[in-house]
């Protein structure tokens, strides 16, 4: 990948074994992982929730907290052992020549010291740098992780600036010393797609230029394809695969990275034309793991043999795979994929000509609450405009796709379809007739055809009811059945969703996240409504997991022929369960477009700097890097003009800045809310990513 | 604040002829101020001072500085009776009208100045005077006139007789200062026994003054007024031998300096009681037999011995207490205690199922005690009655205490008994709680308190006292007892009632 | 991630309250907290069975009668039993202390469940007023009460409902307003959920275990406070055996007979110890239910 300058490993982990003891037992979260990050190497750590990915990095940094232990095994930094060595001692290693780029950027500067000043420290303590000098050098770091105004965000405090500048900071502190290896943990998670992108781009370079190895911990498939040079693959605390992530993603030998490569969409995907293969069942936890594979519960290969422990088998080119079959999968002898769910291809819907749900320059602007003072003195701080003139349609059995970031506005507009939070203006119709803007004016008819899967499933049900109460409840309230006839309604209800009937007498605790998703699910659709909304129905889901709720989603909207309106930052995922797609910016939709033309140019420029900054799942993708300026705009301060000129890499001039743009639209139903003509757009794009033909194909 | 009533207006009393008062005791061949030889330190612990000018005084402790710094014209004993201080001799014209003193000779002022009549009329001139507003004004506001009638003679004109008189020349703040004192507050120029030598917030220091009129008197050389904010902590310090006497404590602390060795303790019985009374003027008050009913459904002994311990003296349901030796009389028996026959009394009275009431107390002294033993006591007679324990302030602030029907209220020690007949007794007197109006009692009290035939006064009092005992709407249980300690390296020490009043002239360390 | 296992709010009832008491139990200072709590309840519900004299009863001639078997605490000034009087005071302090807290934890947690839940002018208004009140020191603002509306038992209830409630509704207010953000909440609406369902049935559940510390923290206040009360002499009347009481009686004669202000004290200082301890060892094992 690049060229080397020095050889050997700049860390070595050898047979480590982590263990942490709460309430008398004790688990082993890392069991007898191995690797060696060479110099210069970017080496991806990439596993689902309980993997041990986290434990890994901190039991590198020497941050285990004080209830786990280093159990067996070594950590060679440097030719020297890190296990052993006192605080003292690591803290002379720390921040000099090993650093930390955590999760949570927030969570890691001190909230109270303007930014310049902490990345001042650093390279004070470290490098005995003072006074003008240590400003230069500084500003000079700043530039270096591509902060585009260096001098106000030195001077700032870190709630002052964005995300992605925080994490940025963050990085510039980590480098600021030149370490000689950086662990980096899930550092673009809480970051934004486009944010993102540009992030990954800069970790990328830095690495490239200063020959850092680099331990990067993440879930996301494709981070991992963008930046590392080798991937190991970590399963409830085990290494189940390793090697150069090229080949890894080209092929993988261990059913557990087949499994997780293909639950995934890929960009451009839809459900017309492929099935996402989930993995069947969930992580076991720590305590409870099965004796040989530990994969074995979950595998669509599992044989006599695998109730062995399997070794981890050299797999060539500095590969490893810990099954017992990985052979056979190399010969294509047999195959790791997993069964195919039962329903086949999503059918076209038929009666897509009914509108169930229309909008018309919906408008949600809120206030925040106001202060004693204020209600006193009736000053009103500026709105907020969540929300601003959306005009969208839901046909019935058809999925709308809503695409957005965070602070787009794409929740509110969902909540103000509920109910939940009312809409400030415009018109809402559901099945032909208005539908009242809070959900106090919506009889219980009008609630009964609209239901919800909200978003984080571990907060949409309360976690002291039953299951069985919690599905129990909107068939008494809605439909008015007496306790015993939603009982067993309830029965039929988890049986829909492909759960056992005794989860109803559990509570939400005992409960995975993809079971918990299940029951929401369930929940949505007691009522058999007319258009469902799911608000990020998976992103917080395990990828394992994602696959099978989609299915799910789509399988139970085809039964009931509801239609539904799914939001989601992930254009991904939309664009596999979506029939149409609309992507919305600060408030304002940017382009509506059915899916099978959203991939393809014309494309909003919005769109097509999304389409570039999605981290495609394969490692020798194409991709073209458009990367947008500057930060998203407050909503309480919208530009006028398109919303996304402050932005916009195809800026025409003032025109953007003055006038609003049309609504244009093409023959193949694509609608665009820009500027510039649709053939000139067309004209001047071309398709900002292409996967290597080289990956398999799905099917 | 066991022994003080409420600071208020003394009444000025009826009429009296000649106080029979034969001067019992010359104590000394007066006139002559021959030297004595003074011996010995007594350190007398005290609440601080807050004010020194005699006109003002009201504390213990200010009225003992004051004692001993200065001279009364007339004294009270602790048997209650007058005796003469700088007054040798005194005689009452028959009308009671007019009282002519004759004033003891050669003696001086601390200043070395000579006192004089002069020094009398200035005093009580100012004492009576209403435009200076002093607390006395009221008391005297009877005197005519006063004169200096002689160098060493006195004459106060009265504007009605007053029986009890001489009782109000004796008056706490009526010490003789110098002609045209400038400053009473700080100047200490007396005649007393003892001489300011030091006056700070925390002690006054007094020295005996050798040229004191009385001979043989003082007998300590150094009297040190030592202030203690805490009466726990002047015990203490008198059991470590750190002072020599202290007065007034509780029953408690009294009883723990009983066995102590080195310390003579010191009770004397004083007029100050509790009165539990019961509001006549309605129901159900009103019903004589009620009354009978808390009379017999009461044990004052049982009450005495467990809230006073035993200390002071039994009450018999009359303000005229055993201090009072020639008006207190026990002729009328008090029926012994019978809760039966009071439980049938009230179901006379209408109360066959026994009688609710609400006691009310104030939350000072043994009060609250004496209220869980009444209720325990007349629970048995089928009175049940809930505590209302209130602060002093609530108690009477409002006068909620002249309202309720069941109340204990607390009355200090005075020098003559004709007072509480007066407020507290008399039909429409001002602090009559009990709102008893008796037309037979009345007439009594009003003999009592004009009559100038002492006969006579003794004859009235025994029969309010029968009065009281027989239908009288209160319940004395006990007289309070006063306490002091004193180490008993001293002799001659004599407790009054009202502890400031005690006399430390004659107190003497014991030779070895 | 580090933790194995699930993580989440509700284990099911029965089992939670079990794991309760053995982890109560698991810790030396909760345990002896828990167990004082029961010895006093217990002494509460049968004191008048095993107190060998009347709260009243005056024996004159055993007064100031120190320890012994007869008088195991010994005698008081009036010639009552001490012993008799600490137990039957038990039953009067915790009833008055327990329902007082009874009152103050339903009215505050309705309260705050409501304007928490509720937002908006009313949740700042009402929270202003309870915050006008807190500003004021718990004495203070109960001397003021009683001054108002004389001392009772009564009144006493409703000095501690008044001092308590603020607390109460404030921190069950900030539990409903993280809840109320929850999906679930959500949902509940949507449901066409009651208000009184929202807030009791789907709102409440996550306040318990908050609210259970709370409560068992104002109890232990709320003994001390009717304890200050009695010993000012402003809460509950006399012949009561309540503790407070006693020790002022008791203060007047302390030096004659100690042991009828030791005990009555010992057990004020025993009980709000005791539930303290236990308050800790309660929110130590509803914080590690949580974890």
């Amino acid at each position: 990948m690049h060229s080397e300058h020095r050889n050997g490993d700049t860390l070595k982990i050898e047979d480590l074994t982590v263990s942490y003891h709460t309430g008398g037992t004790s688990v082993q979260a890392l069991r007898s992982l191995s690797l060696n990050i060479r110099f210069g190497e970017t080496y991806g750590i990439v596993g689902e929730s309980g993997s041990g990915k986290s434990t890994l990095a901190l039991a590198v940094m020497g941050f285990l907290p004080a209830n786990g232990a280093i159990e067996s095994g070594r950590i060679i930094f440097q030719g020297e052992e890190l296990r052993g060595r006192s605080r003292t001692a690591m803290r002379a290693l720390w921040g000099m020549r090993m650093a930390l780029v955590p999760q949570d950027p927030l969570a890691s500067l001190n909230p109270s010291l303007r930014i310049g000043a902490q990345v001042a420290e650093v390279l004070q303590q470290h490098l005995g740098l003072k006074g003008e000098a240590l400003r230069q050098r500084v500003l000079e770091l700043l530039r270096t992780v591509r902060l585009s105004d260096p001098e106000r965000v030195y001077a700032s405090y870190p709630h002052q600036v964005s995300g992605g500048q925080q994490q940025r900071a963050l990085i510039a502190m980590a480098l600021s010393t030149e370490p000689e290896l950086l662990v980096l943990d899930e550092p673009t998670t809480g970051l934004d797609t486009t944010t993102q992108a540009a992030v990954l781009d800069l970790i990328r370079d830095l690495m490239r230029v200063r020959g850092t190895a680099a331990l990067y911990v993440t879930h996301n498939l494709g981070v991992v394809a963008r930046v590392c040079d080798r991937v190991a693959v970590l399963y409830a605390g085990e290494l189940v695969e390793d090697g150069p992530t090229n080949g890894l993603y080209r092929q993988p030998l261990h059913p557990y990275t087949r499994g997780l490569l293909d639950s995934v969409p890929r960009l451009g995907e839809n459900k017309s034309a492929v099935r996402l293969r989930s993995i069947q069942g969930s992580i076991p936890a720590l305590d409870e793991l099965p004796g040989g594979c530990i994969f074995r519960p979950r595998c669509s290969l599992a044989i006599e043999i695998c109730k062995q422990d399997p070794p981890l088998n050299p797999s060539g080119e500095g590969r490893t795979s810990r099954c017992h079959r990985w052979e056979e999968i190399l010969r294509g002898e047999v195959s790791a994929r997993q069964k195919t769910p039962d329903a086949s291809l999503a059918k076209p819907h038929t009666a897509r000509d009914e509108t169930i749900l229309g909008m018309e320059e919906v408008e949600v602007h809120f206030h925040r609450g106001l202060t004693l003072r204020e209600m006193i003195t009736a000053g009103r701080p500026p709105g907020v405009r969540a929300v601003d003139g959306v005009d969208l349609q839901v046909g019935r059995g058809s999925t709308l796709g809503l695409v957005g970031e965070s602070g787009s506005g794409k929740t509110t507009l969902a909540r103000a379809v509920m109910g939940l939070t009312p809409r400030t203006a415009g018109e809402m119709f559901l099945l032909g007739s208005e539908l009242p803007a809070g959900l106090g004016q919506r009889d219980k008819e009008t609630r009964t055809h609209l239901q919800i899967v909200i978003q984080n499933p571990s907060e949409a049900l309360n976690p002291y009811l039953t299951i069985g109460e919690s599905l129990r409840r909107p068939l008494q309230t809605l439909l008015g059945l007496s306790r015993s006839e939603a009982d067993s309604r309830v029965h039929d209800l988890l049986e829909a969703v492909h759960l056992q009937p005794e989860y109803a007498r559990r509570f939400p605790v005992e409960l995975s996240g993809g079971e918990k998703q299940r029951v929401v699910i369930a929940r949505a659709f007691t009522t058999n409504p007319d258009l469902l909304v799911a608000d990020e129905a998976v992103s917080s889901l395990d990828v394992s997991v994602q696959a099978s709720i989609l299915n799910l989603l789509s399988e139970l909207q085809a039964e009931h022929a509801s239609g539904m309106l799914f939001i989601s930052h992930d254009l991904a995922v939309v664009g596999f369960l979506a029939d149409d797609i609309a992507v919305i910016y600060l408030g304002k939709l940017m382009e509506r477009s059915p899916v099978r033309t959203v991939f393809d140019p014309p494309y909003h420029p919005y769109t097509e700097a999304l389409l570039s900054a999605i981290p495609l799942i394969d490692p020798a993708a194409e991709q073209v890097e458009i990367r947008l300026e500057g930060e998203v705009p407050a909503a309480s301060q919208i530009p006028a003009g398109c919303p996304f000129h402050t932005r916009c890499h195809r800026f025409l001039g003032d025109i953007c800045v003055e006038e609003k743009p049309p609504w244009r639209r093409n023959e193949a139903g694509k609608e665009i809310y820009c500027h510039i003509p649709l053939d000139e757009l067309e004209r001047k794009q071309s398709r900002p990513f292409a996967f290597d033909s080289g990956m398999e194909q799905r099917g | 604040m066991l022994f003080e009533f409420k600071s208020g207006s003394r009444r000025s009393l009826g009429q009296i002829g000649a106080l029979a008062l034969v001067l019992s005791i010359l104590l000394s061949a007066c006139g002559g101020a021959a030297p004595t030889t003074q011996a010995g330190t007594l350190r007398v612990a005290m609440q601080p001072v807050v004010q020194m000018d005699p006109a003002y005084i009201s504390s213990d402790s200010e009225v003992l500085v004051a004692n001993h710094v200065y001279d009364y014209l007339v004294d009270i004993d602790s048997a209650n009776n007058i005796q003469p201080r700088l007054a040798t001799d005194w005689s009452i014209s028959d009308d009671g009208l007019r009282y002519i003193f004759q004033l003891a000779d050669g003696v001086t002022f601390h200043d070395g100045t000579n006192f004089s009549a002069e020094d009398v009329v200035w005093t009580f001139n100012r004492l009576r005077d209403p435009s200076l507003g002093l607390p006395t004004a009221d008391l005297y506001a009877n005197i005519d006139s006063i004169d200096a009638t002689d160098d060493l003679e006195v004459t106060f004109m009265l504007k009605e007789s007053n029986p009890f008189f001489l009782y109000d020349l004796s008056d706490n703040h009526a010490l003789i200062l110098k002609a045209g004192a400038q400053d009473p507050s700080t100047a200490f120029n007396g005649t007393g026994p003892f001489k300011v030598e030091n006056n700070s917030s925390d002690r006054i220091d007094l020295v005996a003054n050798t040229s004191y009129f009385i001979s043989g008197q003082p007998k300590l050389n150094r009297l040190e007024i030592i202030f203690f904010d805490d009466e726990a902590a002047s015990v203490n310090a008198l059991r470590s031998g750190q002072i020599d006497l202290v007065m007034r404590m509780s029953t408690s602390l009294f009883s723990s300096l009983k066995d102590q060795p080195g310390i003579q303790s010191v009770s004397i019985p004083t007029n100050g009681f509790d009165l539990v009374r019961l509001r006549v003027d309605r129901s159900p008050g009103n019903d004589p037999r009620v009354i009978q009913a808390f009379k017999l459904a009461t044990d004052r002994e049982a009450a005495f011995n467990l809230v006073q311990q035993g200390y002071g003296a039994v009450g018999r349901d009359s303000p005229i207490g055993p201090l009072f030796t020639r008006y207190y009389s026990e002729e009328t028996s008090i029926p012994p205690r019978d809760p039966q026959a009071a439980r049938q009394l009230l179901a006379d009275a209408g109360y066959p199922d026994g009688l609710s009431l609400t006691l009310h107390t104030p939350d000072t002294g043994g009060r609250p005690d004496l209220a869980a033993v009444l209720k325990d006591q007349w629970a048995e007679a089928g009175i049940n009655v809930d505590i209302s324990v209130e602060p002093e302030s609530v108690y009477y602030g409002d006068n909620g205490w002249l309202e309720v029907d069941l109340g204990i209220t607390g009355w200090g020690s005075r020098p003559v008994p004709q007072f509480y007949l007066n407020v507290m007794l008399e039909c429409g007197a001002v602090w009559n709680e009990s709102h008893f109006c008796d037309p037979e009692f009345d007439q009594l009290a009003d003999l009592a308190g004009t009559t100038l035939n002492e006969d006579e006064r003794i004859q009235a009092y025994k029969e309010i006292q029968k009065i009281l005992i027989e239908r009288g709407p209160i319940i004395i249980p006990y007289f309070f007892a006063q306490f002091a300690a004193i180490s008993d390296q001293f002799e001659g020490f004599e407790l009054k009632a009202f502890a400031g009043r005690t006399d430390l002239r004659t107190v003497s360390l014991i030779s070895q | 991630m580090i933790a194995a296992g699930n993580s989440g709010a509700a284990p099911p009832r029965g089992r939670r309250l079990n794991a309760l008491l053995a982890g109560l139990y698991r810790h030396s200072a909760s345990a002896l907290g828990t167990s004082i709590v029961v010895l006093f309840l217990t002494l509460a519900l049968i004191g008048p069975l095993i107190a060998p004299f009347g709260l009243n009863e005056q024996i004159a001639t055993d007064a100031l009668a120190p320890p012994s078997g007869k008088h195991l605490f010994g005698t008081d000034l009036l010639g009552r039993d001490v012993f008799s009087r600490v137990i039957l005071g038990a039953r009067q302090v915790l009833e008055l202390a327990g329902t007082g807290t009874l009152i103050a934890v339903l009215l505050g947690t309705s309260i705050g469940l409501f304007s928490g839940y509720r937002g908006g002018w009313l949740d700042e208004l009402v929270m202003r007023f309870f915050d006008s009140l807190l500003s004021l020191p718990a004495l203070l603002l109960a001397l003021l009460l009683l001054g108002t509306l004389g001392p009772s038992q009564r009144s006493v209830l409703v000095v501690i409902a008044v001092v308590y409630t603020p607390i109460v509704a404030r921190v069950v207010r900030s539990v409903a307003l993280s809840v109320k953000t929850k999906g679930f909440i959500d949902a509940a609406r949507l449901q066409g959920e009651s208000l009184g369902r929202i807030l009791f049935r789907e709102i409440f559940p996550s306040a318990l275990p908050t609210l259970a510390v709370e409560a068992s923290l104002r109890f232990s206040y709320a003994i001390f406070l009717v304890a200050s009360l009695g010993f000012l002499g402003i809460g509950v009347q006399p012949p009561s055996p309540d503790w407070g009481l006693m020790v002022k009686e008791a203060r007047a004669y302390v030096s004659q007979a100690p042991w009828a202000l030791y005990f009555p004290a010992g057990a004020i200082a025993m009980i709000v110890v005791g539930v303290n301890l236990m308050a800790d060892g309660l929110k130590r094992e509803l914080q590690a239910s949580r974890e």
